[in-house]
Formats: structure tokens, C-alpha cells, sequence
């Protein structure tokens, strides 16, 4: 059994089957942004079951998103799949939105809630406060430096989960621009948002998932983990959601056996492990807010570790 | 059926008293140092009791919004106000962390405290969240229809008001850091910079005189530089496709002032604290006559289905 917990997120059956799972220890299932998410785990309910099922088998914890931005139509379904996520042993249910965190702890008491990065969390207090509605888990807003995270963690008393590899969540949307496009590219949603989509302007990039966007660059926190292990952090994800199996493979592969390393006492990090990571980022790599800075600025000892694109964000340059 | 209070944005002293002028039932407004999207219009000590003195003679409500998320260090700071405001006669408070909302709530029995629209609460489960957390009410924005307020109107015991005039950008408030991705760091706080008198004109929320640039939610009064309404080059499999803004768009939904007041919506709210005094006077007399028309028929022409693009909202 590992000292830490390695997690990622996949949003259908088809996306899990095909999906190497070695290095995780659990998988968030579902697409939060989106219900009509191609066969989205959360509307998909025989799916979701056997997607359970299929984690368990492999040893695997099994966990269920729920949505980022409901409505009112959306309640009814949000209750059905907490109810089939019961019913086939889901060890917790991620929740963004205050009013599901609600119905969780109301209706479906027995099974654990953690909460997401979209429910801004940024204090201790208002942890605590989700505390009294059941959760017992967060990950803070992503805005968060490891400076602001370890001051929650100091009085919290429950584990957060940080985000270790992977593009950002940075917004949520009630619309789907890409639909403009069904007509002019032939392609109707939801194969839309499979498409690698990328929104630039200048050196800034972020990845549309149509509701959803996300960072350009993937956070990369590969040289950070000895400071992550030693402010007590053990549960990680690596964001995956709109990455192909390959990426979900080999930079899972990189952090087990990195975390392995440094939960060891050995923080370097080999030149093939950044060679892999460099490979799947196509627009570069950066450390989030963990460092109190701009989002998609880098900071380390590796500089040559980053994309080709500039990292230092355009209004300070 | 109640007739929903009509609660206005104001920005300025001169704007408060305009508000009350053209008809507004309730009127808030931001307390420098502590406001979400501070960079705009928020108001002083000696002008929040100047606006607080107006409402008073006027009969009428005066609101304030705290709603930051102020930093540990901080909430301290902002808990000493409290007291002030209340003996000032200002018992509405407008906060969007639920952090803050809890401790306010032990604190300060006598405060009412809103829920932000910066909240992110559009459903009828939301609704009941921030009840059960102790809010007298909740923001929703003017994207939530007739229909999904008189199912939310379900929720009994708060408040819930409908931001019925209002931009809506293509990213949800309260769920939007893109600014912040681009550019953020600790900067001094414009009011620091022209204060001639050193560190005790500190602006308060603005720790050690800092702001943290891009982000709409910190404590020390972020910023957001509007990222979203710039044009954006799409990329699709590496090529060039098309260049575009997000989607937004004005919500004036002055014509459906009676289905929100028929589905229960207690507060018809406006958005827009850094609109000019004229343009605010005259918003606010648009959504008055609509309300009224409802319970003086015939007193007023017909509410128009939208309103001038000149209306538009350019900050909150």
C-alpha cells in the first residue's frame, strides 16, 4: 500500500477501458462541466456502475464527480447517480456545488464527500465549514499558493488534495461556444469538444472543453514533491480529463515513481522523466498559483524543463 | 403577492442619493478596501455615513458589501467593522465566502447577511444551502428564469433576490480565474499610491497597502481586467481556425419583472456601482415604474423588452 494517494479524473466507460491504471491509486469519474459530455459517467448511469465495478476490480478506489455549475433541471439526475454510486460502493462522491454538497450529506449520508476545486475554498474557515456539511476532503481553490494551502492544512484537520500534474480548471461557463462551429466543421457535439482546442493570444493559452476551460500549460509540480511530502500533503491528482491515454499512462507513471523517490528521501528528478513531460505539453508547463504568482509562470531549478513558449505572464514582461 | 424591493447599485454618494431620487427601495454599496472588483466604485468611512445618512432620511435601506475573501490576517480586521456599521443603522451586509458568512453570523446576531451573486447559488438545493447556513438571503443572477425561481421559491425562511439587470460573461462568477492564470501578484493598492500621509491611510482589507492583481475573489481587493472581452485566436488541431470573443451579453429583463414578482422573487436587484449618476437614475426609474405598474395599472407605459444599449453595465 502506498504512503500517498495518486488520482485522476475520467469522464466515460469508453475513456476508462482503454486506460492503464497502474500507477493510480483512485479515479474521480465523470465530466463536471458538461451533461451532454460524450457518454458522460454522470448521466450514463449503467455505465457509471460498471466504471465502479471496473475500478474495483482493479484495486482501485472509486470516486464520482458531480457537476461544477447545476440548475435546477439537473437535481433529479444528480440523485439518482449519488443513489447507483451508493448502491455499487463508490468510496466518496467529489462535489463543486454547495447546494449538491447539501443533498450528499442530507440524503446519502453514508458516503463520504470530498470537495472540488470549484467550490472556492480559500480559508480555513471555510473548510470548517464544509466540515459541518460532511466533507472530509477538499482541494482548495486553485488560486492558492503552498503558503495559504499549509495554513489550512494547519487547523483544517482533514486532508486536502492537491493538484499535481495537468491543465487547470480556470472557469466554468453556462454555454458552449463551440457549438457555433457544428455547422462550419461538420462536426456536431459531442464530438465537438473531443477536438484538441486551444484559445490563444500571444503567449497565453488556455484549453476549451466547451463549458470548461483549463490551462494551456500543465501544472508541473515533478521537482516540488519533497516540499509537498514534507508540509504533510499524500493525496494527489493528476488532471486528465481531457487527455488521451498515453498522457494519463506515462505522466502517472513519472509522479509514482517520483513521490516513490522522494517519500525515500531522493527529490532528483532524471532526465527522462522531464523528456516525457515535455512531450505531452504542448503548450508548456508551469506551477499554478502554488507559488503565489501568475497561474502559467514557472518556478524552479529546471527552467530548460519548460515548453517553447515564454513563461513569465505577459503584464509583467 | 408582495411587491419585490427594488435594490440599486451605487458607487458614489452623489449616486445614492440619485437611486433613492428615481424610486429604489434599497440601495448597496461597496466599502473601500473590502469590495469584490474594488477598483471600481466603493465608498469611505465618512461617505458610507454620508450614503447611510441619505437612505436613513429617505426611509430606505443602505446595503454594504464586504465581499472579498479576506485573508486570515485580515478577517480580524474586517470583524472590527462590524460593530461600526451596526451602530451606523446599516444591518445588510453582502458577503461571498462561506467562511465569513458562518462567523458573521455567530458574531453578529443582528446582521443580515446576503449571500453574494460571486456565491455561484442557482438552484433550488443552493438556495437551501445558504439558509441553512444562517444567510437572511441570496443573490441569483438574471440567467435563473421565472420558472426556476417559483420552483426555488420553495425554499422558505431567506430571502432570495434576482439580479434581473446584470452582465453575464461567458464564465460563471465566482467560478472564473483566467485573470489571475495570466497575471497575478501582490501590487499596492491605488489608493496607497496617491496617499501622501504614509501607512495610516492604508486602505483597510488592503493588507500591508497590497492588492493581489487578477484575482476578483482575494482579500486585499483583487481586480478583474476583463481577459474574457478580448479577442481570442482558436486553435484546433494546432491550426488557426477562427478568432472570436467569449460570448456575453446584457440581461435586462425588465419585461419579466412581473413573472419574477408572480414567482416569488422578494428583491429585484441591479447591477452596475460604477454606473454614471444619470444613466443609474434613470435604470433605476425604468425597473420602479415596471414594479409599480403591476399594482397602478395603467399609470405607466409598458415596460420595453430590453433596454438601451447605453445601459449596459460596465462593471459590478
Amino acid at each position: 500500500m502506498n504512503a500517498f494517494e495518486l488520482n485522476t479524473t475520467i469522464a466515460n466507460l469508453r475513456d476508462l477501458q482503454a486506460s492503464d491504471l497502474t500507477d493510480y491509486d483512485g479515479v474521480y469519474l465523470g465530466d463536471i462541466y458538461c451533461r451532454l459530455y460524450e457518454s458522460n459517467f454522470l448521466e450514463q448511469l449503467g455505465d457509471l456502475k460498471e466504471g465502479l465495478h471496473i475500478l474495483h476490480d482493479q484495486g482501485k478506489k472509486a470516486y464520482v464527480a458531480t457537476y461544477a455549475a447545476p440548475r435546477n433541471d439537473f437535481l433529479p439526475k444528480v440523485r439518482k447517480m449519488l443513489e447507483a454510486s451508493v448502491a455499487a460502493g463508490a468510496e466518496a462522491v467529489e462535489v463543486h456545488n454547495l447546494g449538491i454538497l447539501r443533498i450528499a450529506h442530507e440524503e446519502f449520508p453514508e458516503l463520504p464527500v470530498h470537495v472540488g476545486g470549484f467550490a472556492n475554498i480559500y480559508t480555513a474557515a471555510g473548510a470548517e465549514v464544509l466540515r459541518g456539511f460532511g466533507a472530509v476532503r477538499f482541494t482548495p481553490n486553485y488560486e492558492l499558493s503552498l503558503d495559504e494551502i499549509h495554513e489550512i492544512t494547519a487547523t483544517c484537520g482533514a486532508p486536502l488534495e492537491l493538484l499535481l500534474h495537468g491543465k487547470m480548471p480556470l472557469g466554468v461557463s453556462d454555454y458552449c461556444f463551440l457549438l457555433d462551429y457544428e455547422e462550419k466543421w461538420g462536426v456536431k457535439c459531442p464530438d465537438l469538444c473531443q477536438k484538441e482546442l486551444f484559445l490563444k493570444q500571444g503567449d497565453w493559452a488556455m484549453k476549451s472543453l466547451g463549458k470548461g476551460i483549463l490551462s494551456g500549460k500543465d501544472v508541473c509540480m515533478l521537482e516540488h514533491l519533497p516540499r509537498l511530502l514534507a508540509e504533510s500533503h499524500r493525496h494527489f491528482r493528476i488532471e486528465t480529463v481531457s487527455e488521451n491515454p498515453e498522457y494519463r499512462r506515462e505522466v502517472a507513471a513519472v509522479y509514482h515513481a517520483a513521490l516513490k523517490r522522494a517519500l525515500a528521501g531522493d527529490g532528483d528528478v532524471d532526465e527522462r522523466s522531464w523528456e516525457t513531460l515535455r512531450r505531452h505539453a504542448h503548450i508548456g508547463l508551469c506551477n499554478g498559483f502554488y507559488f503565489g504568482r501568475s497561474g502559467m509562470d514557472y518556478q524552479g531549478l529546471r527552467p530548460e524543463a519548460l515548453g517553447s513558449l515564454p513563461t513569465i505572464s505577459r503584464a509583467e514582461s | 403577492m408582495a411587491v419585490p424591493v427594488l435594490l440599486a447599485p451605487a458607487g458614489t454618494v452623489e449616486a445614492v442619493r440619485a437611486a433613492l431620487g428615481a424610486g429604489a427601495d434599497a440601495v448597496y454599496v461597496g466599502l473601500q478596501g473590502w469590495s469584490r472588483g474594488g477598483a471600481r466604485r466603493e465608498l469611505d468611512w465618512d461617505e458610507l455615513v454620508a450614503a447611510q445618512r441619505e437612505a436613513a432620511s429617505a426611509g430606505r435601506s443602505l446595503q454594504v458589501a464586504l465581499n472579498t475573501i479576506p485573508k486570515p490576517e485580515e478577517r480580524a480586521r474586517l470583524f472590527e467593522r462590524v460593530p461600526a456599521l451596526l451602530d451606523l443603522g446599516i444591518r445588510d451586509v453582502i458577503v461571498n465566502d462561506v467562511g465569513i458568512l458562518a462567523a458573521l453570523r455567530r458574531r453578529f446576531e443582528n446582521l443580515r447577511l446576503t449571500a453574494s451573486i460571486g456565491c455561484g447559488a442557482q438552484t433550488v438545493a443552493d438556495v437551501a444551502f445558504f439558509r441553512d447556513l444562517g444567510a437572511h438571503a441570496v443573490v441569483l443572477p438574471g440567467t435563473v428564469s421565472p420558472a426556476e425561481m417559483r420552483e426555488i421559491r420553495t425554499v422558505r425562511g431567506i430571502s432570495v433576490e434576482i439580479m434581473i439587470h446584470m452582465v453575464e460573461e461567458f464564465v460563471l462568477l465566482g467560478k472564473c480565474w483566467m485573470p489571475s492564470y495570466v497575471h497575478l501578484k501582490p501590487s499596492p493598492h491605488p489608493a496607497v499610491l496617491s496617499s501622501t500621509s504614509g501607512a495610516g491611510d492604508t486602505p483597510e482589507g488592503a493588507f500591508r497597502g497590497l492588492r493581489q492583481t487578477g484575482s476578483m475573489k482575494r482579500g486585499g481587493v483583487g481586480a478583474c481586467f476583463r481577459i474574457c472581452q478580448q479577442p481570442w485566436e482558436l486553435f484546433a488541431g494546432g491550426q488557426r481556425v477562427d478568432t472570436r470573443l467569449f460570448p456575453s451579453r446584457q440581461i435586462s429583463r425588465i419585461a419579466d419583472v412581473e413573472a419574477y414578482a408572480e414567482a416569488g422573487a422578494d428583491v429585484l436587484k441591479l447591477q452596475g456601482r460604477s454606473l454614471p449618476v444619470e444613466l443609474l437614475a434613470a435604470l433605476v426609474r425604468r425597473y420602479r415604474e415596471a414594479i409599480d405598474a403591476r399594482t397602478i395599472p395603467n399609470a405607466f407605459e409598458p415596460p420595453p423588452a430590453t433596454l438601451p444599449a447605453a445601459w449596459a453595465v460596465v462593471g459590478r
